[in-house]
């Protein structure tokens, strides 16, 4: 059984982070990591290997070229091999592009399970995992907290109103995790020396089967305005008082708003 | 066609709070064009449910499909009933929702926006309103020219106040073939425990971190949000520990909440639970730690041990409410 995860390079949480000139967001100056929530897809991906229920775990990503970073990184935690879709033409990619450039790519590397995290610290929309399910005519199996496989099928335990659900669908599948699949491992220093000499594949749109000009100049959205959020009032501070104060400070503050 | 659809998820017999919530912000985005508030219903109690929805400003209803099973399953009939017409289409920016809203993007190749704090039309466009990069940036973005309608809108939770009328919708089946996304389907189902309070609709979050220590600190946050009349919810480090069920969290993992109060106590305030409760109102936050992330962007920042503060404002409250 083979595995392809997803993983997407994002600006680190505590990175400066800026839009270019047309409004986009500058993927160059920052700090750049590998989507967090993506770790946990690698770590299912790889605890699955490691049980012996998956033969191989490859990476996608499909971002500018130092995206490579990024599955080099994956590479160290452990995995097979990883191949980057990139190209001038995908620069301000939206989720649908992205979704129509991924799942071209998965039908090139055809893997039992299409694993990704359940959303990326930047764009926060959740539906590149969706999309390419809809586009490759896959079931979805979203948001797991734990991902099985059998001979031919594929189950993920979800959260529900007041328990869990197990899902299930046959196999191949497009399926996304959450961070309550377990910790990320770290990569070790024996893992990241042979990450460098495991293969890594670029391909271009070409490459894909995607003619540039079907993809609508790789949106569908426009961002037309950015700008900085409207300043709020300072922080109000209560402290050195005791609880009692505190608490009484804390009522007239409520009640002069009307929240009690 | 200047109809606004919107997702209208059914559980357990009743329309789920997002439903109601969109079915007005659709009436609302659509009246000015002269168009409608197209529902599209489905889950447990869809069929019998979905005229009702006319109350909170549906003019009609298509129902996907009727019963328990994956949203993202009736993913062939969302595609089939909004493929002619429609400019927008509303989704909660819920699990259920974003994945019927990734499907949309990826059949009918429609733009996507979100999840956004607003939405309207200006020059004859749509204009979706997001906040970007942790709550660095907002934006506006637009479909680009050519782009096929409807566009699709994440909404987060309180975008839209529901507004109760009367009237009924004209409900419609959807007759589609369910095709490769149906083929999901649910094999066992657990509960655990009584069903938790809907944290999206509650207009007070009593919130608990690492900082409540113990399931036992969490029942002290019960009843300060049994006082205020709200609800508790927890950060990601008191889920993990154990202390209250996931379906309480709070955070870019958990829920992304919008009360009109959010007290936080014993959370510090990391970027990743700052996510799901930015936008909230007021934000009280107490902390033992004067330095605690938390301080810089509440309203009102109580430095002091939660566990001597608690129980003293439950108290206070009670007494102000009885007075």
């Amino acid at each position: 059984m083979k595995i392809v995860v997803c993983v997407k390079q994002v600006p680190a949480t505590t990175a400066q982070k800026h839009y270019t000139s047309d409004l986009r967001l500058d993927r160059t100056s920052a700090e750049s990591v590998i989507n967090p929530l993506d770790e946990y897809a690698i770590e299912q991906a790889l605890r699955l290997q490691e049980a012996g229920t998956v033969e191989s775990v490859a990476y996608l990503s499909m971002g500018p070229d130092q995206a490579v970073e990024a599955l080099r990184r994956a590479l160290a935690m452990g995995g097979d091999e990883a191949y980057l879709v990139t190209d001038g033409a995908l620069a301000g990619a939206d989720a649908w592009a992205t979704a129509r450039v991924l799942a071209a790519a998965l039908d090139k590397l055809a893997p039992d399970v299409a694993l990704m995290g359940m959303a990326s610290d930047d764009a926060k929309g959740s539906l590149v995992p969706g999309a390419v399910a809809a586009v490759r005519g896959l079931p979805l199996l979203s948001y797991g907290s734990e991902l099985r496989l059998e001979d031919s099928v594929a189950r993920i335990r979800r959260l529900n109103a007041t328990g869990y659900d197990i899902i299930e669908a046959p196999l191949p599948v497009v399926a996304s995790v959450t961070d309550q699949v377990g910790e990320p491992r770290y990569a070790s220093l024996k893992g990241i020396m042979a990450a460098k000499r495991k293969p890594l594949e670029t391909w271009s749109l070409e490459d894909v089967g995607i003619d540039a000009d079907d993809l609508h100049g790789a949106a569908l959205t426009r961002v037309i305005e950015v700008r900085p959020p409207e300043a709020k009032a300072p922080t109000e501070r209560i402290e050195n008082v005791p609880a009692e104060e505190a608490a009484t400070r804390i009522v007239d503050w409520l009640s002069a708003r009307k929240l009690i | 066609m200047s109809d606004v659809f919107f997702l209208a998820e059914f559980a357990a017999g009743a329309p789920v709070h997002s439903a109601q919530e969109l079915a007005s912000g659709a009436a609302e985005l659509a009246r000015p064009a002269g168009g409608s508030a197209v529902g599209l219903a489905y889950g447990e109690g869809a069929t019998d449910g979905a005229a009702g929805l006319g109350s909170w400003g549906a003019a009609r209803v298509l129902v996907l499909g009727e019963g328990k099973a994956p949203a993202i399953t009736y993913a062939a009939a969302l595609a089939s009933a909004v493929r002619d017409g429609g400019v927008a289409l509303l989704a909660p920016a819920t699990p259920n929702g974003r994945d019927l809203a990734a499907a949309a993007v990826g059949l009918l190749g429609v733009p996507a926006f979100g999840p956004a704090r607003a939405v309207r039309f200006e020059d004859g466009r749509l204009r979706a309103e997001a906040s970007t990069l942790q709550g660095a940036w907002v934006t506006v973005s637009e479909p680009t020219d050519g782009a096929s309608a409807p566009a699709v809108i994440l909404l987060l939770a309180g975008t839209f106040t529901p507004q109760a009328g009367s009237g009924e919708a004209a409900v419609e089946p959807v007759d589609a073939d369910g095709g490769p996304l149906a083929e999901a389907h649910i094999v066992e189902s657990h509960a655990e425990g009584k069903a938790a309070v809907n944290l999206e609709e509650a207009q007070v979050i009593v919130a608990g971190g690492r900082g409540v220590g113990s399931e036992q600190g969490f029942a002290q946050l019960q009843e300060l949000a049994g006082a205020l009349g709200g609800a508790v919810g927890a950060s990601r480090a008191a889920a993990d520990a154990g202390w209250v069920p996931y379906q309480l969290q709070i955070g870019q993992t958990g829920k992304v909440v919008k009360p009109a109060l959010y007290l936080a106590a014993g959370i510090s305030g990391a970027i990743q639970h700052r996510v799901g409760m930015q936008t909230a109102e007021n934000v009280v936050a107490i902390n033992k730690d004067p330095d605690a992330p938390i301080g810089e962007f509440a309203d009102l920042f109580v430095v002091g041990d939660l566990f001597a503060i608690v129980p003293k404002l439950t108290d206070e409250i009670r007494r102000r409410k009885g007075a």
